[in-house]
């Protein structure tokens, strides 16, 4: 298990190496399907959700007339129907969506850069500076991720901003322990020693060598770890500590349905669709990525 | 000639040989060098959750007096509530107090915390056993028969039904469960609990929704890795082909030989991840209306309850540091190479 | 019941990887009778591990083994799984090269010898164990009993070699093969580990096949030497003859490459220049010459035919040694 990056593994995110095994038997993920596939579904959630609002004929997602409250699907100027209070609820969809990828990619990309940085340090410089890094990440990662976050945003109060705070304090050691992984393997190697006995400057070092060796890594792990995060970032909306209503964002979304789920169950099943197509996606994005790049 | 001793006393020998053997060193001083590990962690956590609840933007008294409330009334309150004192000052004074379970009182129902906690602890601890068992106990077939063949029929269903399984949110599926099973075909409770000292089928009853919820991702996230390490170890260890050389059929190196390797490695990640399972308890335990702290650590945030929440948080972070201990030390005394220490000659 | 144990004949196994095809090992014939001592020498990649653990069927899926390995009068070439698994420990059983990677490290001793057993005789735990501990002193491992309730770990590499050996020898194997048995060995171990095997040989009238890479060692245990390089068998005689008649280049360059006493100190060690060829390409013809004195453009062009040149003596060579060798 020495080569599996466990701190993936570790963050709870999708589980560690099969393909070794899966490459060996001549596997399912082979070739390009493995990556093209989730990366045109993923493609295409963007599109839907960050480029159709904005080009196509999408109504308004809030402030809806309550005299269409609850109209059904494939009502005229509503494909998929209205919500309680009137919204069309494709259009919640798609904005909710957006909110919920918006609050992902902010909080991975934190991670990535933040997170990364943070573990290339620790594992450059080895030593106390590493023990000490180390310790407190290893105290962030010891907290339970979801407590963590509905402490922080109860605390700042729910808004799509104070969330990826919150849950960037779950991306961030995360990230790092994988980036110190990484750093302290590509370390190792004999052309870091050279650029170090000609002098190089520790930025330069970082960017110039460390980062492009560790980046397909970090990448891959962030990939993943979008599936994770949207779900987080759902929970925190559920339990009303995400993004405010009316704003929606599935979570908020699943939450609000959850009190009609007998009469009207799309207002819970539709936004638990998108959620889950969108996770499977990204988690079969990256595992066919690694699959592809590796494990280094 | 070899057997003068008769072949009882050999093993009872051997098993006191083996009892003198884990009293002395190896084992215990693992375990001590772990216990001495996580204590700075524990000081973190710990650390960290009052960093997390003290100083967060907003005036705590401020919020308990309301916006009426005069300069001098707030700093009155401040003062009685110790909020004067220097941070780190207040940090040690609350962790001594929380330590022995002086964790305060709830502010809108005047029970001590530390009684809250108490009887909200087992109800969550039954729930997050209940759902690990299942995991477990359903992860390890599941993937013993995926190694068997790998690529094969099985493999493959299981492998997509856990890649499922792992991109499902808790909440996600506990609704659909709720409207499955409770709504549809009311078989199952929506909500509730029952303790099981009351009845063990009705506790079992209302338990299995909340526990298949929070156990699919523990379960899909097992199998997957045990599945992966079985093959590592059917594919690259020296000690299968000793095994297959010796004639042993495939399916018994798998599970007397590969199984027992590939489940140290599991332990270790699954402590690892029980912090996260806890974490949703949070959520399901609303959806479910379990009594446990999940669901107390949400209505304290509704009634802003502060000494309620940094209670909860405070035992989160403590429980899960102590079941990564628990794990090293579940791992150390089933390592043989560890309970037993160096060779000897 | 003929005199030979095992006739191995025009063997091939071919693997299949990443869609290239590596010839592993290619017309590889030999034979071994009841009771005798074969050496298979050849530096790594030479094909003599593959080709022994074609014998036992232990090699992966991605390989094709093609020819005839008889056994006891069996083919065990595209024999069924189940007959294999009758056979392995039983007729042929195998001791590693590694003792500390080949024996399951979470596994007591007795427990991995009670199996080899029990696998193939209905024994109860009890006969299992008392059988296993006749095996360790058959193997002259000193405190049998407590090594019984040890683990691997905590035996030294020797004593685990000897456990290796124990488990070999559980199923009263008529064959047994020793891969590099002894390599990961101190000298002195190494001794002892071959005196053991050749007495354990003599007593049970096993037959023996020992592959190495040590030429010494073959002197001093073998009844007949077989040299493989690149997959191929390249000379195959009887120890003596083989010693004081070599013909073939490769296997003099490997005479010559054992240091010896009598060489003046400081002398450099005649090691055989240049290295083993690359399995996956394929040249028409001898694989040694790049690396031999002897090479002209006729081992270039064609590779010699593996054929008994001289009464048990086979080579294949264009350009053999001169008779005699310095010993």
């Amino acid at each position: 298990m020495a080569d599996l990056p466990s701190d993936l593994v570790a963050a709870g995110i999708a589980p560690a190496a099969d393909e070794a095994a899966v490459a060996k038997a001549g596997g399912w993920w082979r070739g390009r399907l493995g990556v093209t596939i989730p990366a045109v579904m993923v493609g295409f959630i963007f599109l839907l959700c960050f480029v159709w609002p904005i080009i196509g004929p999408v109504p308004p997602p809030t402030g809806g007339n309550i005299l269409n409250a609850s109209l059904p699907a494939f009502s005229s100027g509503h494909f998929l129907g209205t919500d309680p209070v009137g919204n069309d609820e494709w259009s919640r969809l798609l904005y909710g969506g957006r909110a919920s990828l918006e609050i992902a990619l902010a909080v991975q990309a934190i991670g990535l850069v933040l997170g990364g940085l943070i573990g290339a340090v620790a594992a450059y410089f080895g030593g106390w500076r590493d023990a000490t890094i180390m310790r407190i990440l290893d105290v962030f990662i010891a907290f339970p991720g979801l407590v963590l976050a509905v402490a922080i945003a109860q605390g700042l109060g729910p808004s799509e901003l104070h969330t990826i705070w919150a849950l960037s304090f779950f991306s961030v050691p995360a990230s790092a322990r994988i980036s110190r992984a990484a750093t302290l393997r590509v370390r190792e190697q004999t052309f870091i020693t050279a650029a170090r006995l000609s002098g190089t400057s520790f930025p330069r070092m970082v960017l110039g060598h460390i980062a492009p060796n560790i980046l397909p890594q970090l990448l891959t792990y962030a990939l993943l770890g979008m599936g994770i995060i949207m779900i987080l970032e759902g929970a925190l909306s559920f339990v009303g500590l995400g993004v405010p209503p009316p704003a929606p964002s599935w979570g908020n979304m699943i939450a609000q349905g959850q009190s009609t789920i007998s009469a009207d169950p799309r207002y819970v099943f539709l936004p638990s669709a998108a959620l889950f197509i969108t996770v499977v996606s990204f988690n079969l994005l990256g595992e066919g990525l690694r699959a592809r790049w590796g494990t280094q | 000639m070899s057997s003068t001793s008769a072949p009882l006393s050999a093993p009872l020998a051997a098993r006191a040989g083996r009892a003198g053997r884990l009293a002395g060193s190896p084992t215990l001083s693992f375990i001590l060098r772990r216990l001495l590990a996580a204590i700075p962690v524990l000081f973190g956590v710990t650390f960290l959750s009052f960093v997390v609840m003290n100083s967060l933007p907003g005036d705590a008294a401020q919020e308990l007096l309301g916006a009426q409330a005069t300069p001098a009334e707030i700093h009155q309150l401040e003062i009685k509530l110790g909020l004067d004192k220097p941070f780190l000052t207040r940090y040690w004074d609350w962790l001594h107090e929380a330590v022995i379970g002086h964790l305060g009182h709830s502010l809108s129902s005047g029970q001590s915390v530390a009684s809250i906690l108490g009887s909200d602890l087992p109800v969550t601890f039954e729930l997050v056993g209940f759902a690990f068992v299942i995991s477990l106990a359903l992860a390890v077939p599941i993937a013993l028969v995926s190694a068997r063949k790998p690529n094969g029929v099985a493999d493959r269903l299981s492998m997509m039904f856990s890649m499922a399984g792992l991109s499902v949110a808790p909440y996600v599926l506990a609704l659909v469960l709720v409207y499955v099973f409770a709504v549809k075909l009311n078989v199952l409770p929506a909500l509730g609990w029952v303790p099981p000292g009351q009845s063990v089928a009705q506790n079992i009853r209302y338990l299995i929704m909340p526990a298949v919820s929070i156990g699919l991702g523990l379960l899909c996230f097992c199998t997957r890795l045990l599945r992966a390490d079985l093959l590592e170890q059917m594919q690259g260890e020296d000690y299968v082909v000793t095994a297959r050389a010796k004639g042993v059929r495939p399916w018994r190196v798998l599970t007397r030989h590969a199984l027992r390797n590939s489940l140290f490695g599991l332990i270790t990640v699954v402590a690892l991840n029980l912090g996260t399972l806890l974490g949703f308890t949070v959520v399901i335990e609303d959806i479910f209306g379990i009594p446990g702290i999940g669901h107390e650590l949400l209505q304290a945030i509704d009634n802003r309850d502060i000494p309620v929440i940094e209670g909860i948080v405070f035992v989160f972070a403590v429980i899960v540091v102590l079941l990564n201990l628990a794990a090293d030390v579940l791992y150390s005394v089933l390592d043989p190479r560890i309970r037993y220490g160096r060779p000897t000659e | 019941m003929s005199e030979c144990l095992l006739e191995v004949s025009e063997l091939r196994v071919d693997f299949r990887h990443d869609g290239q095809v590596v010839r592993a090992v290619d017309q590889l014939t030999y034979s071994v009778r009841r009771g005798q001592t074969v050496a298979m020498i050849g530096e790594s990649g030479s094909g003599k591990t593959v080709s022994s653990r074609a014998i036992m069927g232990l090699l992966p899926p991605t390989a094709k083994v093609t020819g005839s390995i008889r056994f006891d009068d069996i083919e065990m070439v595209g024999l069924g799984e189940k007959a294999m698994r009758a056979q392995r420990g039983c007729g042929v059983a195998m001791v590693f090269q590694d003792p500390t990677r080949s024996l399951n490290p979470t596994m007591r001793i007795g427990a991995q010898i009670r199996e080899a057993i029990q696998t193939h005789e209905k024994a109860s735990r009890g006969s299992a164990h008392d059988r296993a501990l006749e095996l360790l002193e058959l193997v002259r491992l000193p405190a049998a009993q407590e090594r019984l309730q040890q683990y691997p770990h905590q035996l030294s590499g020797g004593m685990r070699q000897r456990v290796m050996i124990a488990i070999a020898l559980a199923a009263s194997p008529k064959l047994l093969i020793a891969d590099e048995a002894t390599t990961a060995l101190d000298v002195t171990t190494q001794a002892q580990i071959m005196e053991l095997l050749r007495d354990l040989q003599q007593r049970l009238g096993m037959a023996l096949i020992m592959i190495s890479h040590d030429l010494g060692l073959a002197a001093s245990f073998a009844d007949e030497v077989v040299v493989m390089y690149a997959g191929r068998a390249v000379e195959r005689a009887p120890t003596r003859m083989l010693f004081s008649h070599v013909r073939m280049p490769y296997t003099r360059a490997l005479l010559d490459a054992i240091p010896r006493l009598e060489n003046a100190s400081h002398a450099p060690l005649a090691a055989v220049p240049g290295q083993p060829p690359n399995m996956a390409l394929r040249e028409p013809g001898c694989p040694f010459t790049p690396r031999c004195p002897n090479a002209t453009d006729q081992c270039r062009a064609h590779a010699p035919a593996f054929e008994e040149h001289e009464p048990d003596h086979l080579w294949a060579c264009w350009h053999p040694c001169a008779d005699g060798a310095r010993l």
